[in-house]
């Protein structure tokens, strides 16, 4: 793996008190041509620093619909991450994942967590990624004690909602062999 | 007729509207009321608009009491229903927010700094208080430029917002006479023909909105848990069906049919954490 371009995107560029669904929408345009413009596998890590307020229609017009296209492969491999100085201000951007079944990684207080849509189960096999930053199912089968297609089940959800990535080195019989990679930076 | 009538609340509105629009009363006494909450006075204000556009001739006794014709008057009340009158002396009434046009989505922010920077200077609201509170009337606020004209047949819908305290909760109202919720999500393929009631379940205990797409709706499903957190109390009319609870429970009933959506929350001054700011 080459070292990852992450970009910023302060959503207080835009006020301090956010806002309509109109203001998400002129907001989500500058997202969307940021993360466009970064290359593949680069990420934008989104932060509420200078917020007072994050509505929960701004979010869902900003972060819950571009997120949505990230999701649904529309900027290839590009990933996007959340960064609060207070889980509250988040609240919404959570709520309207979550009814867009959709879960993205958020660090608060130098901790990274699921926010949106997900299981503890999910959470669980999604951490242990993270820690070990280069994995296979494999592994984590070992190490969560699960069976084999569960887990493969769980790596597929994870990497479908953009929250791992995953590529193929192989094949065993009928099945694909993936390695899996945190989207986190080192 | 209503020389009884005392208050004029979200509990005794209707017999107002009820009188002017179904029975068409030409005259309504309201001389001896002696208390307004912003609901009413916003459903008020409506009323008096909606019956000069039906051709409806009816003739209003406004309150007597001096701090009753004084508040309404610095509310913005008479100026709003095309009669102006003398400015009240400055501060008298006891306003904490006129009431205030909402119009396109655009000069929503400015409305709701407006009703942040009144509150903020006669209470010292909490950070958290203070995202909450302004992230409801976001919320509320641009549902009148979502929904209150959605088919495009509404002249005007006369979106409406004020805020008003008293001694143990502050009132936040938005009104409009719209196409109400019925009117609104009608428009979702499914919900044709919707009764008001139904519309009004849908909304508020469905999350459902007239757009599909999945990231839409269920924002007044919230405003209601977290009013309910601060066991504070809720109503909403919408054409013949309004919605009431406190902290001791409620229901929906049918109400005379009027247009739009009246709205208003109410939420007990100790959510604010400190003792109000003596203005």
């Amino acid at each position: 793996m080459t070292a990852m371009h992450v970009e910023e995107f302060r959503i207080a560029q835009f006020g301090a008190r956010l806002g309509t669904r109109l203001e998400g929408e002129r907001a989500r345009a500058r997202l969307e041509s940021l993360i466009a413009s970064l290359p593949e596998e680069g990420q934008v890590r989104l932060c509420l620093d200078g917020l007072e307020v994050l509505s929960t229609s701004f979010a869902d017009e900003l972060v819950g619909k571009a997120y949505q296209r990230v999701v649904d492969g529309g900027f290839g491999d590009r990933t996007m991450v959340l960064d609060t100085p207070a889980l509250e201000l988040a609240d919404g951007v959570d709520v309207k994942l979550a009814q867009r079944k959709l879960a993205m990684l958020c660090r608060h207080d130098g901790r990274w967590r699921l926010i949106g849509f997900h299981t503890p189960a999910l959470a669980e096999t999604l951490e242990l990624v993270l820690t070990k930053r280069r994995t296979t199912a494999r592994e984590l089968a070992d190490q969560l004690g699960l069976q084999m297609s569960a887990c493969v089940n769980r790596v597929a959800r994870l990497a479908d909602l953009r929250l791992i990535r995953r590529r193929k080195i192989g094949m065993k019989g009928p099945q694909d062999i993936y390695e899996l990679y945190s989207i986190l930076e080192g | 007729m209503n020389r009884d009538m005392t208050q004029l609340t979200a509990g005794t509105i209707d017999i107002v509207v009820e009188q002017v629009l179904m029975r068409g009363a030409a005259h309504i006494d309201l001389r001896n009321v002696r208390q307004i909450d912003p609901y009413a006075l916003l459903l008020l204000t409506l009323l008096v608009l909606e019956a000069r556009e039906r051709g409806i001739a009816a003739r209003f006794d406004w309150p007597q009491a001096p701090s009753v014709r004084t508040w309404m008057r610095t509310m913005g009340f008479f100026m709003q229903i095309g009669a102006p009158t003398a400015s009240p002396p400055p501060g008298t009434g006891d306003a904490l927010q006129p009431i205030a046009e909402i119009g396109d989505e655009a000069s929503i922010g400015r409305v709701v700094d407006g009703f942040h920077d009144r509150l903020a200077e006669r209470y010292p609201l909490t950070e958290s208080s203070r995202r909450t509170l302004t992230a409801i009337l976001i919320e509320l606020f641009q549902n009148i430029p979502h929904h209150s004209n959605a088919t495009g047949r509404v002249a005007d819908p006369h979106g409406l917002a004020a805020m008003q305290d008293d001694d143990e909760a502050m009132t936040v109202a938005i009104a409009d006479k719209g196409i109400g919720l019925r009117g609104s999500l009608g428009l979702r393929p499914g919900y044709e023909g919707i009764t008001d009631a139904r519309a009004l379940d849908a909304i508020l205990r469905d999350g459902i909105s007239r757009f599909a797409d999945a990231g839409r709706g269920g924002e007044l499903q919230r405003i209601i848990g977290v009013v309910r957190s601060w066991d504070g109390s809720f109503a909403l009319r919408s054409g013949s069906a309004f919605l009431y609870f406190d902290e001791r429970g409620g229901d929906i009933v049918d109400v005379p049919p009027f247009p739009g959506v009246q709205l208003a929350i109410r939420i007990p001054l100790r959510c604010f954490d400190e003792a109000p700011v003596d203005p």
